[in-house]
Order: structure tokens, then C-alpha cells, then sequence
């Protein structure tokens, strides 16, 4: 018992430590929800009469907050909004024509990129900025510091966790989920065999900056590995961990033990969540943890509250990600662009941090503030949809995305991530093998460097 | 004012459009293509030369290679698959005698009318490895025991794509085959019979040779547009699995929209392709468009 409860503080130190810090920035700046601070409560001199951003899709949120906007200011908000893999496109475009973007987001795979090509502005300086800076966790201070200047504020964050399908493993008479990589196999071969599951497992493989990659990365962390060393030395060399993940992984495909699911190679991570919820398969993952609200939404699975969460195997090591909003360099005004940008991702007005807070309570979004993560918002909001303990205790032991390939500070990360997702799937389809993936990946880097 | 000047004056107001609409564009993407232009560069306006540096690059890039070969393969598909199949049925939907022809008309038109990226949801759907329309029917008719991955298998993804845009494209061809068959003067058909032709003798020696000309105009739009292949890649598969559907014009596409957005590059290959659609058109004029002399 006893230990039980030293192993619960020592998991959840870092969360202790985190509002320890959200605390004391509410000490320093009047208090972390619900009150005006100085800067927030002030309008800019000067005048503009409109206000944009440029941001990918997700509900309604952008509506709401536009509006929110508009009634606090006066100021009328236009929103260009995209899908998430069209967003570079139009952003790019439009920041090419000259038009002007006041605010637009990024994900960390792309912000190098804009950074060096000079798309956004840096906000130290700017009025309460020290404020957010602190209450920062340490994915986002990864995120939004390049060449130590911070370069924007947190969308949300999230971390990758494998799902399972409750019932499916009670049928199979297993009386938990997997805590090795031979008992995953086991556990999908005997899903497979007893005509439970054609196909047990559903990967998220489908091409894109975290996903495929993600899936990748992240067991070659749990497994002990990386992608990039300190020095930036790649480390998929033979006999390296990302290339044994590799070979393992592909051995789950149509060529190998035939259990995963071909769809694997289509999905991202609310498809994959979609295609999850019709029940044919065991396991899903390791993917982000907000799969979930929709997996156990009972208007969108018909297993809704029969998905389960769980960690990785070992001692669990997983990663973790932030997306980023930022000031545009193609801003009408400074002044306003900072206000509308802290709207998005920062505080509104009176002082809430309005937008995080809806996020994590409607759509189980992680924030990437420390004194967010610690609120309600996140222990009560993400409560319909998983186990909240569980979650905060996968979230206490993953580590940024970059730690694991640190490629995703340099510009020649996206082109290298193109040549990824072809390799990857073409290994993964039985068309190479992984040591001829490995090889060309080591031979993209090259490639994608002189591209850049 | 002579005809030749009053002419000229009458096609000037053409000429400017086609000359902002297309002329320049063009000029200036050949102007991009020796230049390296990044989003910096655009924002500021200022471009250094680079020479042939950008076409070196594109050609030296294994990627641009394959996604080359996939081209090919899916024009010769295509384009192939469409002449052969606008000729059947617009000799079909021609006979005048069969009343539901009037309709089939009609009906036939209706795939032209879906916008090219909808064409392509649509078919990602019915191609849906567990749940899509395709294997569903497939199965229930006995004529498979587990579904087909059809837009996911490295094997069959190219092959996948060029159903969708023969669907959506092929009324094209057909209504300019039907358009060219109502011109097709009715006494030689009348004289053929009295000679003894039968009805293969009578398409081979006087349909065909008379549809040879908008058979190579045909020819020459639809490889075009093939070649620019982009709506239902993206729709269906996004290049993949792997590389497998990866065609000039995403290739085009990625590198000068997918960040580091390199528009010159992206230019040089956009304009190689152009060369060898140019190219093309012209073996299909030289060969296949001739007069029609009887």
C-alpha cells in the first residue's frame, strides 16, 4: 500500500512540480483563471478596424472565440480555415502573395520551417509574455523556443497511448492488456486464431508528420531507442533500435504474421479512432490520447465506454507533442496581433485561459500550460471519455517528440518526413525490406538537406 | 481597313486574355524555375538566379523518377481505356433507332458534372478496405471470400486510381466521338452496303479513318490531362502506399507547397513535364491527325 503510494507521488512528481509552478505564477501575476490581469484588460493604441487568422479546422471553436473577440474589442475577426494537411499549403500561399496574417498555427513539424523562412515573429518582449512563458510545460518550452527566442504560444498537447477493446479481450479469456511486445503478439495471434479479430491490431500508418512517424517513434523510445543522437549523428544504423522496431513492426503486416490491419496504412489518428469504434479490432495505438472521445462517444462507436487506455510496455516510456500558435510577421499590427494571438492560445480578457480550457473539456485536448493541465478542466473534462489517473500517469513519463528525433528543429525535417512516409509504407507493404528502409532513410537525410 | 487588319483586331481582345490567363503564368513559372524562390523570397520579391540548378536537381531526384514512370503507366491507362471505350459507346448511344439511346445521352453526361475532388471521396469510399461499397457487392455476389485492398496494396493502388478518372472523364471523349460520328455523311454507309460491306468492314474502313482526327484530338487533351493526374490521388491515396501512386503533378505539388516550399524547383518540374506533354502532342499530330481523304 504504502509503496503503492510512493510510486503514485513519484509518477506524478513532475504534475506536483508543475502546479507548485502554476502557483507560484499565480502568486506573481494575480492568479492562473478568472481574473484581469493589467495588459489582458487594456487595448492597444493604435486602431485597426479587422483582425485574421489562419488555422486549421477543429468544431467550432474558432467561431466561438472570433467572436468572443469582436464582442470584447470591437475589432471583426476574419478566419481562414483549412484542413490540418492543407494548412502549410494556404498558409504558405498566402504569406507568399503578401497578403496579411495576424495569427496562424503550426504543428512542431513544420514551425522550424516557418520560423527560418521568416513567417513568424518573436513574443518575448511583447506584454505579459514572461507570464506564459513560465506557466509553459516542458513540451511547450521545447516547442516554441527556437534559437532561444520563444515563437509562440501552445494550441494543445497531447501523448501517445494504445487503446484496447474491452469485450474483444474478455472473449479471448485474457485477463489484462499486453505488458511486453511478445505478449501483444500473443494476445493478436489468439485474437486472429479464435476468429475473434481478423485483424487485432489497428496501427496509425497512415502518411503524415506524427502519424506513421509517430507510431514509429514512439515504440523505438519505448524500446530504448532514438532517431537522432545529441550531435544530430542519425542512429538507424544496422542493429540500431528504430531499425529492430522496424523489422518488428513490419513483421505484423500482410507479409509477416498477417494480424495488422491493412486500414492501418490509410488512418490518422480520429479516422483511425472512427475505423476503432466498429469493433473488429483488439488493439489501437500507440497513438494520441484524445482518440478516445471519440472511440467512447456513444453518437459516434458502437463500443462506446468498452475502450480502454493503456501504457506502454516496460517502464512505459512514451512521447508526447505540442502544437503552436504564433505571431505573424505578415501582421497588420503588432499590438493587435499579440492581443488576438493570446485569444487563441494565452488568456482572453478576463484573464481565463478561455481556449485551452474548452479544449481540454470538449474535445480531451491537453494543454500546454502547466496550471491547465492541473485544473478540473482536464481531471473533470476528460473524465466521460477515459481514465483520467491513467492518462496523467502515461502523460508523467513521456518525453517530447524532439527528444526522440531531434530532426524536428530542422528545416529538412519535412522533406526527410516525406521520404519517411514512403520508406516506411513501403516496408511496411513488403516492398523492401527495413534495412533497405534504414539505409535510404540515412541516405534522404543528405537528400532533404540540400532541398531546404 | 483590309480583312487581314480587320482580323487582327477582332482577335486582339482574345489574344490579351489568353495572354494574361496563360502566357504569363507561364512566362513566369519558367522565370521561377531558374531562380531560387522559397516564401522568403516571394515575400520579398527578390530572387536569385540559380540557372539550371533547379531542373539538375528535379532530375537527379529518384522520387521525380518514379513518380515519372507512374505517370506514364496511369496515361497510357487511361487514355487508352477512354478511346476504346468512347468509341464503343458512342457508336451505342448513336443508333438513333434504339429510343433509350436518347436517355443513355443524357445519363452519360452526369459523371462529367462531379467535381473532381468529390469523384475522388466518392471512390475512396466504395474502395474502403473493411467497410467500402466495392467489396461489399463483391462478396454478397460470391465473387470473393475476403475483401480486396484495392487503394492500399502497392500492387493494385495505381490501377485503383485510373478507374475513378476514367469514370469522371470519359463522357468527355464520348460526346466529341458522338459529335464526330452525326457528321460521318450517311451515303457512304448506304454505298458500303450495296457493295456487300459488312458492319466490321464498314467501322474499319469508313468510321475509324473518319474519326481519326478528333480520336487525336482527343488524344492530345486527355494525355494532357493525365499527365496533370492530381484531384484523385489526393482524394484516394496521397501517393501511397509508399510510392506507389505518386504522379508528376503531386510531386509538383509537394515540393512547392509542402514546406520548404521551394517554388522553383517545383516550377522545374512542372515545366518538364510540360516539355513532354508538348512533346507528346506532337508525335500524336504527326502520326495520328491526318487528313481524311476518301
Amino acid at each position: 500500500m504504502s509503496n503503492d503510494l510512493i510510486g503514485k507521488w513519484e509518477l506524478s512528481r513532475r504534475r506536483v512540480l508543475g502546479t507548485a509552478a502554476g502557483l507560484g505564477l499565480a502568486g506573481l501575476s494575480g492568479a492562473a483563471f478568472g481574473q484581469q490581469s493589467g495588459p489582458l484588460s487594456v487595448a492597444p493604441k493604435s486602431k485597426v478596424d479587422r483582425l485574421n487568422f489562419v488555422v486549421w479546422t477543429y468544431g467550432d471553436i474558432y467561431t466561438r472565440i472570433a467572436k468572443q473577440f469582436e464582442t470584447d474589442w470591437g475589432v471583426k475577426v476574419d478566419s481562414t480555415i483549412s484542413s490540418f494537411n492543407d494548412h502549410p499549403t494556404k498558409l504558405a500561399t498566402m504569406f507568399a502573395a503578401g497578403e496579411k496574417i495576424d495569427v496562424s498555427q503550426s504543428s512542431p513539424f513544420s514551425f522550424p520551417n516557418f520560423v527560418n523562412q521568416g513567417l513568424a515573429e518573436p513574443i518575448d518582449d511583447l506584454p505579459g509574455a514572461a507570464d506564459y512563458i513560465k506557466d509553459f510545460t516542458p513540451f511547450t518550452k521545447q516547442v516554441a523556443t527556437i534559437k532561444g527566442k520563444t515563437m509562440g504560444l501552445p494550441y494543445f498537447s497531447a501523448v501517445w497511448v494504445w487503446n484496447y477493446y474491452a469485450d474483444m479481450l474478455e472473449k479471448l479469456k485474457i485477463d489484462k492488456p499486453f505488458a511486453s511486445y511478445d505478449e501483444f503478439i500473443e494476445h493478436c495471434v489468439k485474437a486472429k486464431k479464435d476468429g475473434v479479430s481478423r485483424y487485432p491490431i489497428l496501427w496509425i500508418a497512415g502518411v503524415g508528420l506524427e502519424q506513421l512517424p509517430g507510431t514509429w517513434y514512439q515504440m523505438t523510445w519505448n524500446k530504448g531507442g532514438a532517431f537522432f543522437d545529441k550531435q544530430g549523428n542519425h542512429m538507424l544504423g544496422a542493429g540500431s533500435v528504430a531499425r529492430e522496431t522496424l523489422k518488428w513492426w513490419a513483421n505484423t503486416f500482410e507479409k509477416g504474421l498477417d494480424i495488422a490491419d491493412p486500414e492501418s496504412l490509410k488512418v490518422q489518428f480520429t479516422s483511425g479512432a472512427k475505423a476503432f469504434g466498429a469493433g473488429k479490432n483488439l488493439y489501437r495505438g500507440p497513438n494520441h490520447h484524445y482518440g478516445l472521445n471519440i472511440c467512447n462517444d456513444p453518437a459516434q462507436s458502437p463500443i462506446a465506454g468498452k475502450v480502454k487506455v493503456h501504457g506502454s510496455p516496460g517502464e512505459g516510456k512514451t512521447i508526447g507533442v505540442t502544437h503552436v500558435y504564433f505571431l505573424s510577421s505578415a501582421n497588420r499590427d503588432k499590438e493587435w496581433a499579440w492581443k488576438l494571438l493570446q485569444y487563441l492560445g494565452g488568456r482572453t480578457k478576463d484573464g481565463n485561459y478561455t481556449q485551452a480550457v474548452s479544449l481540454a473539456k470538449d474535445a480531451m485536448l491537453g494543454s500546454g500550460y502547466l496550471s491547465v493541465m492541473n485544473s478540473d478542466a482536464v481531471k473533470l473534462g476528460w473524465a466521460p471519455w477515459g481514465d483520467v489517473p491513467a492518462i496523467l500517469k502515461i502523460w508523467d513519463q513521456a518525453a517530447y517528440i524532439g527528444e526522440v528525433c531531434s530532426s524536428v528543429y530542422q528545416p529538412w525535417h519535412f522533406p526527410w518526413t516525406d521520404q519517411l512516409n514512403i520508406e516506411v509504407q513501403k516496408c511496411l507493404t513488403g516492398q523492401i525490406t527495413a534495412d533497405q528502409c534504414c539505409d535510404n532513410l540515412i541516405k534522404g537525410i543528405a537528400d532533404a538537406k540540400r532541398k531546404v | 481597313m483590309r480583312a487581314s487588319h480587320f482580323a487582327f483586331f477582332m482577335n486582339l481582345p482574345t489574344l490579351l486574355c489568353l495572354g494574361l490567363v496563360l502566357a504569363y503564368p507561364i512566362g513566369y513559372a519558367a522565370y521561377l524555375s531558374v531562380h531560387r524562390v522559397g516564401l522568403a523570397q516571394l515575400r520579398r520579391g527578390e530572387f536569385p538566379f540559380n540557372g539550371w540548378e533547379n531542373y539538375g536537381r528535379v532530375l537527379e531526384d529518384p522520387l521525380f523518377w518514379v513518380a515519372l514512370k507512374n505517370t506514364l503507366v496511369f496515361t497510357f491507362i487511361t487514355v487508352s481505356s477512354e478511346i476504346v471505350l468512347a468509341v464503343l459507346i458512342a457508336l451505342l448511344i448513336n443508333q438513333s433507332s434504339i429510343w433509350t439511346s436518347r436517355v443513355t445521352r443524357f445519363l452519360i453526361l452526369l459523371p462529367y458534372a462531379i467535381p473532381p475532388i468529390a469523384n475522388g471521396l466518392i471512390w475512396a469510399f466504395l474502395y474502403s478496405f473493411q467497410f467500402g461499397f466495392l467489396n461489399r457487392i463483391l462478396f454478397t455476389a460470391g465473387l470473393i471470400d475476403n475483401p480486396i485492398n484495392w487503394a492500399g496494396n502497392p500492387d493494385t493502388a495505381l490501377y485503383a486510381v485510373t478507374v475513378p478518372y476514367v469514370w469522371r472523364t470519359l463522357p468527355f471523349a464520348i460526346i466529341l466521338v458522338h459529335a464526330a460520328l452525326q457528321g460521318i455523311p450517311r451515303e457512304l454507309y448506304e454505298q458500303s452496303a450495296i457493295d456487300g460491306a459488312n458492319a466490321w468492314h464498314r467501322f474499319w474502313h469508313i468510321t475509324l479513318p473518319m474519326l481519326r482526327q478528333i480520336i487525336a484530338i482527343i488524344l492530345i487533351l486527355r494525355t494532357a490531362f493525365a499527365f496533370a493526374v492530381f484531384e484523385e490521388i489526393l482524394a484516394i491515396t496521397q501517393g501511397g502506399p509508399g510510392d506507389a501512386t505518386w504522379v508528376a503533378a503531386w510531386y509538383s505539388y509537394k515540393i512547392t507547397f509542402a514546406p520548404p516550399n521551394n517554388f522553383g524547383m517545383g516550377s522545374a518540374s512542372a515545366y518538364i513535364l510540360a516539355l513532354m506533354i508538348g512533346a507528346i502532342a506532337l508525335v500524336y499530330m504527326r502520326f495520328v491527325y491526318r487528313r481524311v481523304t476518301l
